[in-house]
């Protein structure tokens, strides 16, 4: 155990501290603390610098809505239209008083037109938000004449759509659809990180024959145990950087989040977002399947390395295996399209395919049994797996040169 | 091909032991039906031509290949235990953790042999200072000059202070300087009662370091036993004589033939021929004798003589004069 451990904590410290290791575990969460800080301090740059919008409202019916709805996050203020007050506002923009003016007349009333006028370009957004106060204030008041016009009001706050499906399907259906969402993201992520992880492992395989260390190794170490040691060493190296990443991401999402919205009313909606991360159920399943996806793929491409002499080579080599990892992600949009049907029912049942496949049909309210067996099934592929891994790894450690056949693999898997 | 010597009684106390071992690879019979016995506290040498045995044979001592047939005893236990922990084992394929810093390279290989990393660290400090490295324990040691590289190899293997040094080919591939600091390290460790075994194909060397050797060809072992005995074993019945005087005492019964050399002569008894008859021939008719020497064969020769020139030429075995390593 000793001997496994010092091979953990050397491949650990020596991948820990790598640039590499640094600059990507590092560099990710900081890249996004950068969006947010740049957002923040744009953000809060422009609500410094927040004059109020003048409002000139020729109708006399308007302001008061228009100013409730812009009210929310912007200053507004109200003139009444003289002759000449146009040259006073204008000259108060350019003394930077404030920010503009609005203009608002018949052609309001009659088709929703308005006039901004000021010397800095308003974004696209806010253009958006000031023609949707108008339009809908232009349209309240007129309905104002319609005897309904409670009524017309209530569809002004907008309408819905409620599905009904014809087989009484449950009106959870569009939730589980949201979910889907969210567990395909996940099984993407799971194939990212299997797929970096395990050629991870295949480089740390061939560091010992690069570096012909790997004789004086194993004359101490039995090849199981630098094997798992490897696998092991690695693995704490992905959890780190997830660690780490995870970590940073709550962080934001706790104190980042409210500065953000604060500067960004407008963006309110990706509070939303928070709904869909999965429940810790549905973490702790993730979990689940990327430590057995991981065992599983980390063996194959241990193995994959051991029958390789150099980095070129493995890279021809694990195609196979990374085929099994691509395989699912090819036939995601059909399994989108119907989650529970035959061909994904099946394929996410096959051990190679069900970390990317069964982890969003869970989500996606698979029967747990489904769920149960393809664990099952996994952790019987990893001790079999395993155990060839390990004999081709026991024989492949020591070869150089020549790559071996695939009767010679049969060969090593009986005979080692 | 057997011209093996009767072997000699099982040492009781062999540092290793093999006992019929074999090993193929395919249809290539790589070791055949071995039998050593290396006593302990010896310096050894396992000496063939290329490609006779030698790596596989070593690599099964330490574990690394399992024999298809036969036993392996290391230190008193089969190769695949913890023995292997009190071995010095420096392959043939020498490696290095490149980007490793000097004192963390040796620092695993310490704690892989089961050393705590303190002591690996401290034993390591005192070897570094021993052979000039001291100043380079913080390095990468793909920074380090080759020659530095291979002490830090040398280190690396005896860091745990084993009973047994297994080293395959050691001076292979080491400048002039390596090569002595490496055979000062062998003869030390001997002298601290540590068994030494060590490959090569070059005869000269081992036969200054080896106190026993194993000659092995094509996977067999040729003989095996004490350097000395052997040599006493495998006189040809030559005389070397340096001497002033008349040369009629060259004639008796018992010589062969003569071959004049650049100082003497160089006799060739008959079988059966007794040296100390010659000297006393000489002594009766009064020559000067400046030197009296009983010729034992080099090594190669006596190679040769067991396989035959052709099996040696075509194995690949340098003649004693064109090899590397007799530097000191």
């Amino acid at each position: 155990m000793r001997i496994v451990m010092a091979v953990i904590r050397r491949e650990y410290l020596q991948r820990v501290r790598s640039k590499w290791f640094v600059f990507g575990t590092i560099a990710g969460p900081l890249f996004m603390i950068a969006i947010f800080a740049i957002s923040i301090v744009f953000g809060l740059r422009d609500e410094a610098r927040e004059r109020a919008i003048v409002i000139v409202d020729r109708t006399g019916v308007l302001y008061e809505g228009v100013a409730s709805r812009l009210g929310e996050s912007l200053e507004v203020e109200r003139v009444e239209f003289s002759e000449g007050v146009e040259a006073v506002l204008e000259s108060r923009i350019e003394n930077r008083e404030i920010l503009g003016v609005l203009l608002l007349d018949e052609s309001t009333l009659s088709a929703g037109r308005a006039v901004y006028r000021g010397v800095e370009r308003p974004s696209t957004l806010r253009v958006v938000w000031i023609r949707q106060a108008v339009v809908e204030s232009a349209l309240e008041v007129r309905l104002q004449g319609a005897s309904d016009a409670g009524g017309a009001r209530a569809l002004l706050d907008g309408g819905e759509v409620e599905y009904q499906a014809l087989d009484g399907e449950d009106p959870e259906a569009n939730d589980r659809r949201a979910a889907l969402v969210v567990g395909f993201a996940g099984g993407f992520v799971l194939y990212i990180t299997l797929l970096v992880y395990g050629i991870q492992v295949m480089r740390a395989v061939l560091e010992e024959k690069t570096t012909r260390m790997v004789e004086i190794v194993i004359s101490v170490v039995r090849p199981g145990q630098l094997m798992l040691g490897k696998i092991l060493g690695v693995g704490a190296v992905g959890l780190t950087q997830l660690g780490i990443w995870v970590l940073s991401f709550l962080l934001l999402l706790t104190f980042g989040l409210p500065y953000f919205l604060a500067a960004r009313p407008e963006l309110l909606a990706i509070q939303n977002a928070a709904e869909f991360i999965p429940q810790a159920g549905g973490l702790a399943l993730f979990g689940v399947f990327f430590v057995l996806g991981y065992f599983l793929f980390s063996s194959l491409y241990a193995a994959v390395a051991a029958m390789c002499s150099s980095d070129e080579e493995a890279q021809q080599t694990q195609m196979p295996v990374t085929i099994l990892l691509v395989l699912p992600m090819m036939v995601l949009a059909p399994i989108i399209e119907d989650p529970h049907g035959p061909l994904g029912t099946w394929l996410s049942l096959v051990p190679f395919f069900s970390p990317i496949l069964m982890f969003p049909r869970f989500m996606a309210g698979a029967p747990f049994w489904q769920v149960g067996v393809s664990l099952l099934l996994m952790v019987v592929t990893i001790v079999i797996v395993a155990w060839i891994a390990g004999r081709i790894y026991r024989v492949g450690i020591l070869m150089q040169g020549k790559r071996p056949t695939l009767p010679e693999i049969v060969r090593w898997v009986r005979e080692a | 091909m057997s011209h093996s010597f009767p072997n000699h009684p099982p040492e009781p106390d062999a540092a290793v032991r093999l006992d019929g071992v074999t090993k193929q690879f395919g249809a290539h019979v790589a070791v055949s039906d071995l039998v050593l016995a290396i006593p302990r506290g010896s310096i050894y040498g396992l000496l063939g031509p290329n490609g006779s045995g030698k790596t596989t044979t070593l690599r099964m001592i330490m574990g690394i290949l399992r024999p298809d047939r036969g036993s392996v005893t290391l230190l008193g236990d089969d190769s695949n235990g913890s023995a292997r922990q009190r071995v010095g084992y420096l392959p043939e394929e020498r490696g290095v953790y490149k980007k490793m810093k000097v004192i963390e390279h040796l620092e695993f290989l310490g704690e892989i042999r089961g050393m705590t990393r303190a002591i690996a660290r401290q034993r390591a400090m005192t070897w570094l200072e021993r052979l000039g490295l001291l100043r380079w324990i913080g390095k990468r040691v793909e920074d380090l000059s080759k020659g530095m590289q291979q002490k830090v190899q040398f280190i690396g293997t005896v860091l745990h202070d084993p009973e047994l040094l297994i080293l395959d080919e050691p001076f292979s591939g080491l400048d002039p300087i390596n090569q002595n600091v490496l055979e000062e390290i062998v003869r030390d460790f001997h002298a601290r009662g540590t068994t030494i075994v060590f490959s090569t194909h070059l005869m000269d060397q081992a036969e200054r370091l080896c106190e026993s050797v194993c000659l092995i060809s094509r996977a067999e072992k040729v003989l095996d036993g004490d350097l000395r005995e052997i040599k006493r074993r495998e006189r040809s019945g030559a005389v070397a004589v340096d001497y002033d005087g008349d040369a009629g005492w060259l004639h008796g019964s018992d010589v062969d033939a003569i071959e004049h050399t650049a100082s003497g002569v160089r006799v060739q008894l008959r079988d059966g021929g007794d040296p100390q008859a010659l000297l006393q021939a000489a002594m009766s008719a009064g020559v000067k004798i400046r030197r009296f020497e009983i010729v034992e064969p080099t090594l190669h020769e006596v190679f040769v003589r067991h396989v035959g020139d052709e099996t040696a030429a075509e194995a690949g075995l340098p003649s004693p004069h064109e090899g590397t390593g007799g530097a000191a």
